[in-house]
């Protein structure tokens, strides 16, 4: 059943986007394809159009549609459109609250946006905000906002605000380049003609730590942006699976010497490094539990890949996956209680959810090229992964459930995401304590 | 005067490195060839030869330098394409060195041991199945096979340093069962030690 739904939706998918039209944003909106029946809970909100002053020349997407985009993407929201408002519309759709806003341009050729979220019903305004900004920071101001949305009507912080590391293939070398979370204003972070590969963020999203091979070796480096690189831990031959420790910054990584892949754990201010666990195994592809009191990895003791986990201290080592052959690159759940990891089958990737115990099996990705290398949104609600499903390899969002995927990037090679943590600055302020 | 002993002397080493040559070609030479040398020598040696004489055997003997390092380059390099071509093959997620892997090996030792100039960098791959993480341990597994063997073969370890590629370097582009077979190795790059 689930197979006939998932040929249904891939040919639907298609036929929408052969008639997506070639007009300027043609390639900004992207195929969303439904993996089953999806479990995520969403509520409707109601999204009408901007009232719009003259004299704006519009080069980017309007307020409504980057809003539109942005609750799409959320996982938390059905959008229910409307070219103005309707409240028999929104009460039908059990929209409670809709969005909008009023836009007009300033003498000196910015926008000054209204920004509104109201009670359907009564009309009462929950939210509102202005920002005057140049068109192409446009986007960035409706995420913010939106992110006050999010905050507002779920008391979490959003992820609108957030950007995504990725390895992308620029004239034939692999590059560590950096995007917002929906794909736009990508910048190029290292420019090496060596394969640069692995990228993730340091706290406070401040810089990242990455592999480049201008040594003919894979060696890890770090580079807070706008500043000069650093190499990292020297002192080893060969060190790569970089994982930054969200409480206190340290770094874990893996370093293969004479054959052997072992875990490391090392300050990145001093250079010093240490061993994480006398194993005999190789170990490889660390990462943190969300309060860093855990750690998982994968090991190659039973032959082929599985994942463990094991305290920060290297205690209670555990296995975590029995099923298959090949079960590699876990990453925890921000909410702490699930992770998500690639297994390959038959020679091709997917992506899997499992509990911590290895129960609850969930297959997110299916019958579509391979998939690999998911990545939490900071907030647990979605993954993001590259897949070859289109031919070449792009970036994927989808729900936690494997619902709602979008494609965010659209040419040449994309591969290895890895979301930023929060962006305190976009902060919606909220009270310590909350979640 | 000074410049007189120099050109003898010049002369003499070639006379010795033709005699060299003639004798590494044609092992069973004549002694024709060799008398013939050997005039040749007290010839050159006399005082009465012309400074554009002596020019034109500085320009010979620096050709046949030039030569013999050409050829003796030429020959490092083939023994070193020869070693550079040799890639060892696994199969899927394994580092054990096949049969035919060790035959491939045992000829790559035999060179490592007569020319003691060279060291290698063994660098091992993955074909394009697998994270990128994995990969790198797998790789460093394969090249470290490679290494432990040629160790048992006799070649010190100074002389090799093993690294791994992962799937970042493939040999044969494609999702093809022939591609991967073919990235799935171990291969050398040769350096030789000044």
């Amino acid at each position: 059943m689930r197979k006939v739904l998932n040929r249904f939706v891939w040919a639907v998918a298609l036929a929408l986007a052969c008639v997506v039209p070639q007009g300027a944003f043609a390639s900004i909106d992207t195929i969303a394809v439904d993996v089953g029946i999806s479990v995520f809970k969403t509520t409707p909100i109601g999204i009408v159009p901007f009232e719009e002053k003259p004299g704006i020349d519009w080069i980017e997407e309007k307020p409504h549609q980057i809003l539109t985009r942005d609750a799409n993407l959320s996982g938390r929201f059905d959008v229910v459109a409307s070219e103005k408002f309707n409240l028999a519309l929104f009460s039908r759709s059990k929209a409670k609250h809709y969005m909008t806003g009023k836009v007009e341009p300033t003498s000196d050729g910015r926008l000054a946006v209204d920004c509104y979220l109201y009670v359907s019903q009564s009309k009462d305004l929950l939210l509102g905000e202005r920002y005057t900004v140049p068109q192409k920071e446009l986007r960035r101001a409706m995420h913010a906002f939106f992110d006050k949305v999010i905050y507002q009507l779920w008391g979490e912080r959003g992820v609108a605000s957030t950007r995504i590391a990725y390895v992308s293939k620029i004239d034939g070398v692999k590059q560590v380049v950096v995007a917002d979370y929906d794909g736009f204003h990508r910048s190029q972070i290292t420019r090496d003609s060596t394969i640069s590969m692995m990228p993730v963020w340091t706290r406070g999203n401040k810089g990242l730590v990455y592999v480049n091979f201008k040594t003919n070796r894979p060696r890890l480096y770090t580079k807070n942006f706008g500043r000069p690189e650093k190499p990292l831990f020297e002192q080893f031959d060969q060190t790569y699976s970089p994982a930054v420790n969200p409480v206190n910054g340290e770094l874990l990584f893996s370093s293969s010497k004479d054959g052997k892949t072992d875990l490391y754990i090392g300050n990145m201010e001093t250079g010093k490094a240490r061993k994480f666990a006398y194993l005999k195994s190789n170990q490889t592809s660390p990462a943190w539990s969300p309060y860093a009191t855990e750690v998982l990895f994968t090991s190659d003791r039973g032959g082929g890949p599985q994942i463990f986990v094991m305290g920060k201290d290297g205690s209670d080592l555990r296995r975590v996956t029995f099923m298959g052959r090949y079960n590699e690159r876990a990453s925890w759940s921000p909410e702490g209680d699930r992770i998500a990891y690639t297994s390959m089958d038959n020679g091709k990737m997917n992506i899997y959810t499992c509990a911590l115990d290895g129960s609850d099996i969930v297959q997110l990705t299916n019958n579509a090229g391979n998939n690999e290398h998911p990545t939490w949104s900071p907030d647990g609600k979605l993954i993001a992964f590259a897949s070859n499903r289109s031919g070449t390899y792009q970036i994927y969002i989808m729900r936690k459930d494997g619902s709602n995927v979008t494609r965010i990037t659209q040419a040449g090679e994309n591969t290895a995401p890895t979301w930023s943590w929060f962006y305190d600055d976009n902060k919606p302020q909220p009270k310590e304590g909350s979640k | 005067m000074k410049n007189l002993v120099k050109i003898a002397l010049i002369s003499g080493a070639a006379c010795l490195a033709l005699v060299a040559c003639a004798k590494k070609q044609q092992p069973q030479t004549d002694p024709a060839a060799e008398s013939a040398t050997a005039a040749e020598a007290s010839q050159s040696a006399e005082p009465a030869m012309t400074q554009a004489q002596a020019d034109s055997l500085a320009a010979e003997q620096a050709r046949l330098d030039a030569e013999r390092l050409e050829a003796e380059r030429a020959r490092l390099e083939a023994l070193i394409n020869q070693i550079m071509s040799e890639d060892v093959y696994f199969d899927f997620d394994r580092s054990e060195l096949t049969e035919k892997a060790k035959e491939l090996l045992a000829q790559v030792g035999e060179l490592l041991l007569k020319e003691q100039r060279f060291t290698i960098t063994i660098e091992g791959h993955t074909d394009a199945r697998g994270t990128e993480d994995y990969n790198f341990t797998l790789g460093a597994k394969r090249a470290m096979k490679v290494k432990e063997f040629l160790a048992a073969y006799g070649i010190e370890n100074s002389r090799m340093e093993s690294v791994s590629y992962g799937k970042e370097a493939p040999k044969a582009q494609g999702e093809t069962e022939e591609a991967y077979s073919q990235n799935r190795r171990a291969n050398f790059r040769v350096n030789i030690k000044q």
